[in-house]
């Protein structure tokens, strides 16, 4: 029993690590920003760890909606926004890149 | 009886003919966006291969006036939003004429797939005496995330990829099914073409040539659909290409004349460089 599901818990994440994390922000244009998630088969990003870095420490965390997305208001000055699905499953976005 | 089967094998080649080598254009300049953006259309009825002669969008037998076009949509995330209201009347001008075409603007934001769905108003082709109505489906995508590329949407007249119509390489295929309603059409007549022009989004008209074709059969090339409505095609080269599936729809009259409802769409290959 033990051994069936180590087995299909390997597989589930070799297959979810053959794809690529992808996000993508824009700027909703009334203070808020919006970053959707997903991966490259088109599987959901429901709960995938999402956050905001400033100046290198995490000053927003959340994750990722049924919707595969969150939204936030924007920091002031500069930032970077990080879909966080595991390592070597990280996006990096930086705010300046936002727009609406 | 021979002679029956010999006239209507005749008059479905004539027919056939005559619907030849119109293109439903519903055109961007890339299918496949790095990140979200407001992108423009193009819309226009051509060949877009020799750019012989470019139709009047919703030209009708008994009025001046053009048809104005039937649906205009996108589906996104399986949401449906309506762009008609987003169209504007352009006059395109290709290199032999112009003719009577639209413009519009669309808020590619989200990630995914942007399915867009054109239903322009039957054309009258008065050289045939016949309308021609081109049901076109142009996808984009946001991001790299697929979404809902390969919807089937019951449409009249529908070609579903099986190839994401966005992601080709040059060199590489594609390939779709044929369906009328949600129905396969088996054997499916389908017209092949390449957008063989630069398309200048400003100025609304068609740049120079690129490629001669060797012979005519090189410039719309006829293609079937196996028994289960199914093709596949190399795409020899990157850019647009254009497949339309002839008299593929359900409808078959229109305004009292024989109609051609047929079913197109547009993948995009990328050059390796």
């Amino acid at each position: 029993m033990i051994k069936k599901v180590v087995l299909s818990l390997a597989i589930a994440s070799s297959s979810l690590f053959a794809h690529t994390a992808i996000m993508s922000c824009f700027d909703n244009g009334d203070g808020t920003i919006t970053c959707e998630g997903g991966f490259s088969d088109g599987s959901s990003a429901s709960g995938v760890k999402f956050r905001i870095e400033q100046k290198g420490k995490a000053i927003f965390n959340a994750k990722m909606s049924e919707d595969s997305e969150v939204t936030f208001n924007k920091p002031s000055g500069s930032y970077n926004a990080v879909f966080d699905a595991g390592e070597g499953h990280q996006v990096f976005i930086k705010g300046s890149d936002i727009t609406e | 009886m021979k002679k029956t089967i010999l006239s209507t094998l005749a008059a479905t080649a004539i027919m056939a003919t005559s619907a030849m080598a119109h293109f439903q254009m519903v055109y961007t300049p890339n299918m496949a966006l790095e990140k979200g953006k407001t992108i423009e259309f193009k819309h226009v009825f051509t060949h877009p291969f020799a750019d012989e002669h470019t139709m009047d969008m919703g030209k009708q037998h008994d009025s001046k006036n053009f048809a104005p076009v039937e649906e205009f949509y996108v589906i996104n995330k399986e949401k449906k939003k309506d762009l008609k209201s987003t169209l504007k009347d352009i006059t395109f001008k290709g290199h032999h004429n112009s003719g009577h075409a639209y413009t519009s603007k669309y808020k590619a934001r989200r990630m995914g797939d942007h399915v867009f769905v054109m239903v322009p108003a039957p054309y009258y082709e008065a050289n045939e005496d016949i309308y021609i109505q081109q049901i076109t489906k142009t996808i984009i995508n946001v991001a790299g995330t697929p979404t809902d590329w390969d919807a089937e949407l019951g449409l009249k007249a529908e070609i579903v990829p099986l190839t994401k119509p966005y992601a080709i390489w040059e060199h590489g295929s594609f390939t779709g099914i044929v369906k009328s309603n949600g129905k396969i059409v088996p054997y499916a007549e389908i017209e092949v073409e390449y957008i063989n022009r630069d398309v200048n989004m400003k100025t609304n008209s068609m740049g120079a040539s690129r490629f001669e074709a060797p012979q005519d059969s090189f410039v719309t090339m006829g293609i079937k659909a196996n028994k289960d409505g199914e093709f596949t095609f190399s795409i020899p080269k990157a850019g647009f290409w254009g497949f339309c599936a002839l008299g593929a729809g359900s409808d078959k009259e229109y305004k009292g004349k024989e109609l051609s409802q047929d079913a197109v769409i547009w993948i995009e290959a990328k050059p390796m460089k």
